[in-house]
This record gives structure tokens, C-alpha cells and sequence, in this order.
């Protein structure tokens, strides 16, 4: 069930669900929102209010994802909000969580050697998720909106590798992860660490998860069925 | 994950079903939660039979008696009012119009009841001997087909050991595994490229 709608005043929604920062930040959106409705502050930001409402209602509940309502945006939409996203994780949530998870490392008297451990394993997720990003930015997003703008001169050769696009939702690499950083420091951590540190690295771990999962829901259950579709049509 | 309780809701009620489905993830998560509208479309699923527990309409119920009698103990009836049944019947139910306090007590007494609840604790028993060999071997890169064979055992239980790693550590990815494999000290660091 959706829990924003376009006449709820934006900063009351904010106040209630402050993870939806970062989303409306990437989408122009900045605080310092007054009274506005969600409505008046879409029409301000020149952005598609049924759009909006769409991203942060598909992000505060898992359960929501009103697949045909999503199917109706245009291509270039989807593919703008997952750009978007990327750049976040790339700018933002990347280097915060390698800055808590750098404190966390060298805060560690005994010489705890699971935590460099932890610390590798994060680094080689960071190197699967930049490369998926610059596949997307690359190949597989520029094919999508060519696709869409049914720029058949621009064909594409068969050979580009859009695996990454292609995968079923479940399998997806980078969630799974992501997932099993979590549970070793979770379950398997072991030795003297800092626990105030552990918490700031698993807390911004979990938030880049939860955007992630959206993302992919979005990139798995709606881009990639549009795509798809298209590439029948041009066949 | 592994350890959830998988729950089969059989309800053609949209409504019921969906407000069985809320109260149960509410109050008792976590849940692997699926939901047939009828009696066909669950009986067509091939796992149909492999269901912690069943919740289900007195119709359906009654309909499918040599499905449901045996799995009594892992089924609870939802009716639409105050059961007429009575209770000797020693069948889990509640009534639509019941207080949810009712509900969620009934609901436990079908949870606590059933000997085949996974106990906690139960996933969290260390690798044995063999599950480490074979957590070793996937670590090095090796495929089933070079475990089976290095270990003199069969492909299948190849896939058996390497299933229940997952379960017990919770990690899926060979990453993963290498990682947790590095911080136990049955892999050393140099071994292999990080």
C-alpha cells in the first residue's frame, strides 16, 4: 500500500520516514522544504508528481510494486532515476561506508585480523558493484534508451554483454553480497573490535542495501521486461 | 532464509487472505508467506506438500480432507464466524470476527505445537570435518565435479555438503565463503588471491 500521496505536506512525510532524504535529494529535491505539498514541491522541481510518488512509495514499503502503473513511465524516466542512483552509490554511499569501515579497521589495538578480512571483502564488492555501474552508464543504458527512441540506425552489436541486465531478480549478485558481508559480521564476527564502529559500518551497509534491493527491483521486474518487449517489436 | 517457517494460505477471500497475511508478518516474523486464491492453483504446485503449516477456509478444508487430515497438526482453519465445529475437533481455527488477541493465540498454540519447528540454534552448529574439506576445496576454486573426485564422494553429496554450509553459515557466495573461510583459519590469506 502507497503511504505518500500528493496532497501530504513533503516535510511531514520527511519527518516521519528521514530515509527518503537521500532519494529526493537525488532527484533535486533539498530540505528546508516549508509547507508544501508533495504536489506543489513535484510542480517546483518541474518533476512527474505520479513519478515521485512512485519512487518513494516503491522505497518505504518492499511489499508495494505496482508493476503495470510502473510499466507506464517512459523508458528514459526508469532509466534516469536508476542513473541516479548509481551516481549516488558511487559518490556518496560508497566512500561513507569505506570511511566508517576505514575507522573501524584501524581502530583495533589486538591486531583483530577478521576485521581487514571484513575490510577485503567489502573492497571486492565495491569493485563488483563500480563495475556493474559502468556497464550500465556504458552499454546497457545507452542500448536501452536507443532501444526506446527506436534508433534503429544505432544497432548495436549482439556481442555487448548485457548479462548484468539480464539476470533473474533473485540471483542478483550484488545483493547477495552485500548480504554476506552483513551475516559474517553478523554472525561470525569474532575477537575485540570497536562496537560503536561495527554498528556505523552494518548501518550504512544496510542503508545502501535497502537501495539497492529498490533498484533492482525496479531494474529487474521493469526495465528489463520494457526491453525486452521492445527488442520483440524489432525483431 | 533458511530457517523461516514456509506458510501455504489457501483463501478465496482477497480480504481474509490479505489480512491473514498482515497479521502474520506482523506478529510473527520472520515468514516465507505464499498464497493460493484456490484449492486448484495450490494443489497444482509441485511443492505443494512441503509447507510448514497451512491456513486455509473450513470449504477447502473439507474438500481436500485426505490432503489436510493428515497435516491437522500444521493446519489452521480460518471461518467466517464463531466456529459451529466444536473444539473436541482438535483442529487449529479462528473466526474472522475473533479479537486479534484471540487470533494471535491460537496462532501460537499451532506454532509451539508442531514438533517440526526448526529449533533455534539448530543452524548454528559449527561445519563438521567434512563440511570443512569441502568448504576448503570450493574456496580454491575447485567445481563440484574436482570435489566429488578429490574426495572420493559423489556429486550429490557434493551438493548436500555445500547446501548445508550455506545454511549453517548463512553466506552463499563463494566470496563469501572464502572470506569466512580466511577469518577461521582454514584457509590462509596467501592461499589464495584476494
Amino acid at each position: 500500500m502507497p503511504l505518500v500521496y500528493p496532497n501530504m505536506i513533503l516535510s511531514e512525510v520527511v519527518a516521519e520516514h528521514t530515509s527518503l532524504i537521500p532519494v529526493l535529494n537525488r532527484l533535486g529535491i533539498r530540505l528546508g522544504l516549508g509547507d508544501e505539498s508533495v504536489k506543489a514541491v513535484c510542480e517546483a522541481h518541474q518533476l512527474d508528481t505520479d513519478f515521485l510518488l512512485m519512487i518513494l512509495n516503491t522505497y518505504l514499503n518492499e511489499e508495494y510494486f505496482p508493476e503495470k502503473k510502473l510499466q507506464s513511465f517512459h523508458t528514459s524516466q526508469i532509466i534516469d532515476y536508476l542513473t541516479k542512483t548509481n551516481q549516488y552509490y558511487e559518490r556518496f554511499q560508497l566512500p561513507n561506508i569505506t570511511r566508517h569501515l576505514n575507522s573501524f579497521i584501524a581502530m583495533n589495538p589486538e591486531g583483530n585480523y577478521s576485521l581487514a578480512v571484513i575490510g577485503k571483502f567489502f573492497a571486492e564488492f565495491k569493485n563488483e558493484l563500480i563495475k556493474r555501474i559502468q556497464n550500465d552508464q556504458k552499454n546497457w543504458f545507452p542500448y536501452c534508451l536507443s532501444l526506446s527512441r527506436q534508433d534503429l540506425s544505432r544497432q548495436i552489436s549482439q556481442t555487448n554483454d548485457f548479462s548484468t541486465g539480464i539476470r533473474p531478480e533473485a540471483d542478483d549478485p550484488i545483493e547477495a553480497l552485500l548480504s554476506d558481508i552483513k551475516r559474517i559480521m553478523i554472525k561470525h564476527i569474532t575477537g575485540d573490535y570497536d562496537e560503536n564502529l561495527c554498528y556505523a559500518v552494518l548501518f550504512s551497509i544496510s542503508s545502501l542495501e535497502k537501495d539497492i534491493k529498490q533498484h533492482n527491483r525496479i531494474r529487474y521486474r521493469i526495465l528489463v521486461p520494457m526491453i525486452t518487449a521492445m527488442e520483440q517489436l524489432n525483431k | 532464509m533458511h530457517s523461516n517457517k514456509h506458510i501455504a494460505i489457501i483463501l478465496p477471500d482477497t480480504l481474509q487472505c490479505l489480512g491473514l497475511q498482515h497479521l502474520l508478518s506482523e506478529y510473527f516474523p520472520p515468514l516465507d508467506i505464499t498464497s493460493y486464491q484456490s484449492a486448484e492453483t495450490f494443489t497444482s504446485d509441485k511443492n505443494h506438500e512441503s509447507y510448514d503449516y497451512y491456513f486455509t477456509c473450513a470449504e477447502i478444508w473439507v474438500n481436500n480432507m485426505d490432503f489436510f487430515l493428515p497435516r491437522k497438526s500444521k493446519t489452521l482453519l480460518i471461518l467466517n464466524q464463531q466456529p459451529i465445529i466444536n473444539k473436541t475437533a482438535s483442529i487449529y481455527q479462528i473466526a474472522s470476527n475473533d479479537s486479534l488477541e484471540l487470533m494471535i493465540e491460537q496462532i501460537e498454540l499451532l506454532f509451539e505445537n508442531d514438533t517440526n519447528t526448526i529449533q533455534s540454534g539448530e543452524n548454528n552448529k559449527g561445519l563438521s570435518a567434512r563440511e570443512i574439506d569441502v568448504l576448503q576445496l570450493i574456496v580454491k576454486g575447485s567445481t563440484n565435479k574436482e570435489i566429488a573426485d578429490k574426495l572420493n564422494i559423489s556429486l550429490n553429496t557434493v551438493l548436500t555438503h555445500r547446501k548445508n554450509i550455506t545454511s549453517k553459515l548463512g553466506i552463499k557466495t563463494v566470496s563469501g565463503l572464502t572470506f569466512y573461510a580466511i577469518m577461521n583459519g582454514y584457509i590462509s590469506g596467501d592461499e589464495i588471491e584476494l
